[in-house]
């Protein structure tokens, strides 16, 4: 949930609550008022009535009076009860309806030989009506008061933490990988000049981290090949040597492997660099379908010998504005990868359309999750002399042109597809 | 053949000194740009083996000062750098080739035998050993005058041999030779297993010596039977 709608959302809940409680209260005082009106009206008329009983012994002309509607009863004993104020409702014979009426009723017993029962009766039709009309305006100044508080608090609210968000969304858009850094808004509040100090300060400091490292990773890279080079051709000469024994042998085998194997993580982390580096700015236009059949024809052998199957199926191919070692890198890496983790009489077949390159190969189940392949040094074989740098390598340069890639595989059939015209 | 090989890393210009020696090669040594500079201009060599990254400057100004000079040298590159650019400019101002660090001695031997019969002498394109004999303009090699019937890879390796003779040639250098280093290695043994089969047994038919010896643990050497 977003702040905004929360700190809303606690605003309205609070001053509803409020709103209802205010209004009640409010409602019945005013109620409370005016029924202590109509019932001090309806005493007076009762003082009135008694006055008049004990003074004459008569029931007054009651047209005469508050326009109240009296209703007395002459009863021949004298009868007792106490005094009541209640609501009620009297069939109104012109409207044929039933109308509210305050009703006091009171006995009277005049010199001890006849009682009366009298009941005064007020309408209360005019002062329901203003009663609900005073209520509906109150309902109706609350509710617009608390749209228009809603919509300032909202309003003030966006404003405040703008600075905030804007700070937010500069720290999520940064990349490392360029030099532009998150244009951060003035502000004056003491909360968000730090924040702001803060992301600023992060991103320089993450920014200078990652060249650093970049560096360090491509000299160190660059400086080991000269070592290697001085290894791999001292190897080279002393297995010249004539009388090596057999363990000699076996030691400049071992030997001789590991180097193999380091020279070709270096090669590996030294191309990622560079396309990370932006080293390969040149493009010209690629036709995948020339590199597949180039590369088919350099593995054929390979592939003859592993009584591999190939079929291609290419339909109106596109052509590829791309740097010409990455797209041949790229697709040299996907199809030694078909040829190298294929089975003894497998397949290897290649689909290529006007969106997209489908290589599809047998070969043994993966060990690992196939979301994982792409990652660095994931290996999907316990091959030992495999580095596991070859996709990852695909998988920087299809990034590089904004390209997508896709690996599924089902049991023993291994599918990657490269969607290169986005 | 007189070459000349410029390397800072003493190492590794002594090793290649000696590897390239066994063939019969005159090798002459230079450390840095200046004694380049001057070796060059005071001699002629039949290939310079450059490395550009020099501690007192940059080996391609030395291509450029031999081209300015009309000089007929050849020239490969070695360089500790991947980089493409290196390379398209080495090339575009006079280099003949070009082979990054670190290389198997067998590869660097090909390239420079390859290099120095592309001087255009009779029978440069020539390359013999006994009644074996590779015209490397045509593709075509011959035993006994009889043009062997080999495919590519098996001509490649045959030439590859050639140029190391004597000499033991790994496994691994001949998969990196024919299939480029993006092939495994441990599967690939197979492949150079069988082509070498292959080679030996067109060799034979035509009634050439034995002359491709197995080496325990490294590989092969091409030498007399």
């Amino acid at each position: 949930m977003k702040l905004l709608t929360r700190s809303t959302y606690y605003f309205f809940i609070f001053s509803i609550q409020t709103m209802i409680a205010a209004g009640a209260i409010f409602y019945y005082t005013f109620r409370t008022i005016v029924y202590k009106q109509i019932d001090d009206s309806l005493i007076i008329e009762k003082t009135i009535i008694q006055e008049q009983i004990d003074e004459s012994d008569s029931i007054p002309d009651f047209a005469a009076s508050y326009g109240h509607l009296i209703r007395v009863r002459l009863l021949g004993t004298p009868v007792l009860y106490s005094q009541t104020i209640n609501d009620t409702t009297l069939f109104d014979v012109p409207s044929s309806v039933y109308l509210p009426f305050r009703h006091l009723r009171f006995t009277n017993n005049t010199h001890g030989k006849s009682g009366y029962i009298i009941n005064i009766y007020q309408v209360l039709d005019e002062n329901k009506k203003l009663l609900n009309m005073v209520a509906f305006g109150m309902v109706l100044l609350f509710l617009s008061l608390l749209l228009v508080s809603l919509f300032v608090n909202y309003l003030m609210s966006k404003k405040l933490w703008r600075p905030f968000f804007e700070a937010v969304n500069g720290a999520a858009n940064f990349n490392v990988l360029s030099d532009k850094f998150p244009e951060l808004q003035e502000t004056n509040i003491n909360e968000f000049k730090q924040l702001n100090l803060v992301i600023e300060q992060m991103t320089r400091k993450m920014r200078a981290d990652y060249i650093n490292l970049k560096e360090y990773n491509e000299n160190s890279s660059h400086e080991i090949q000269t070592p290697l080079a001085v290894i791999r051709s001292k190897l080279d000469i002393l297995m010249q040597k004539r009388n090596l024994g057999r363990k000699s042998i076996d030691l400049i085998k071992s030997i001789n492997e590991a180097t193999t194997k380091l020279f070709k993580l270096n090669q590996g982390l030294l191309m990622i660099s560079r396309i990370e580096n932006l080293q390969f700015p040149d493009t010209k236009e690629i036709s995948f379908e020339e590199l597949i059949q180039k590369w088919l024809d350099n593995y054929e052998e390979i592939m003859q010998l592993k009584r591999i199957k190939v079929e291609t199926e290419i339909s109106n191919a596109a052509l590829v504005n791309m740097n010409e070692t990455l797209a041949d890198v790229m697709i040299s890496n996907l199809l030694s990868n078909a040829v190298r983790y294929n089975i003894d009489n497998g397949y290897i077949r290649c689909r290529l359309d006007n969106q997209c390159l489908t290589i599809t190969n047998s070969g043994m189940p993966l060990e690992i999750d196939p979301e994982l392949v792409f990652n660095r040094f994931s290996k999907g074989t316990s091959n030992p002399h495999s580095v596991g740098l070859g996709l990852s390598i695909v998988k920087k340069i299809i990034d590089h042109y904004n390209m997508k890639i896709s690996y599924t595989c089902t049991d023993s059939v291994h599918e990657i597809k490269v969607f290169y015209k986005s | 053949m007189k070459l000349l090989i410029v390397e800072d890393e003493k190492a590794l210009s002594r090793s290649i000194g000696e590897y390239l020696k066994m063939e019969g090669h005159i090798c002459e040594f230079a450390q840095n740009y200046h004694e380049a500079f001057i070796k060059t201009a005071d001699n002629t060599y039949n290939c310079i083996i450059l490395d550009i990254g020099l501690p007192d400057g940059n080996g391609l100004d030395i291509i450029r000062e031999l081209k300015k000079s009309k000089s007929n040298d050849r020239i490969l590159i070695l360089s500790a750098k991947t980089s493409l650019e290196d390379k398209l400019t080495g090339l575009k101002i006079g280099a003949d080739d070009y082979l990054t660090k670190p290389f198997h001695m067998s590869e660097l031997s090909a390239r420079v035998n390859s290099i120095c019969r592309r001087d255009n002498f009779v029978g440069f394109n020539e390359v013999t050993f006994n009644e074996i004999m590779v015209r490397t303009d045509e593709h075509q090699a011959f035993a006994n005058d009889q043009l062997l019937n080999l495919t590519r890879k098996e001509y490649d390796l045959l030439l590859f041999f050639m140029a190391n003779r004597d000499r033991i040639v790994t496994k691994e250098s001949i998969v990196e030779h024919l299939w480029g280093d993006n092939v495994i290695l441990t599967d690939s043994f197979d492949f150079v297993y069988t082509h070498v089969k292959n080679l030996r047994k067109k060799l034979l038919a035509n009634n050439c010596g034995n002359y491709i010896k197995v080496i325990y643990g490294f590989g092969y050497k091409f030498c007399e039977s």
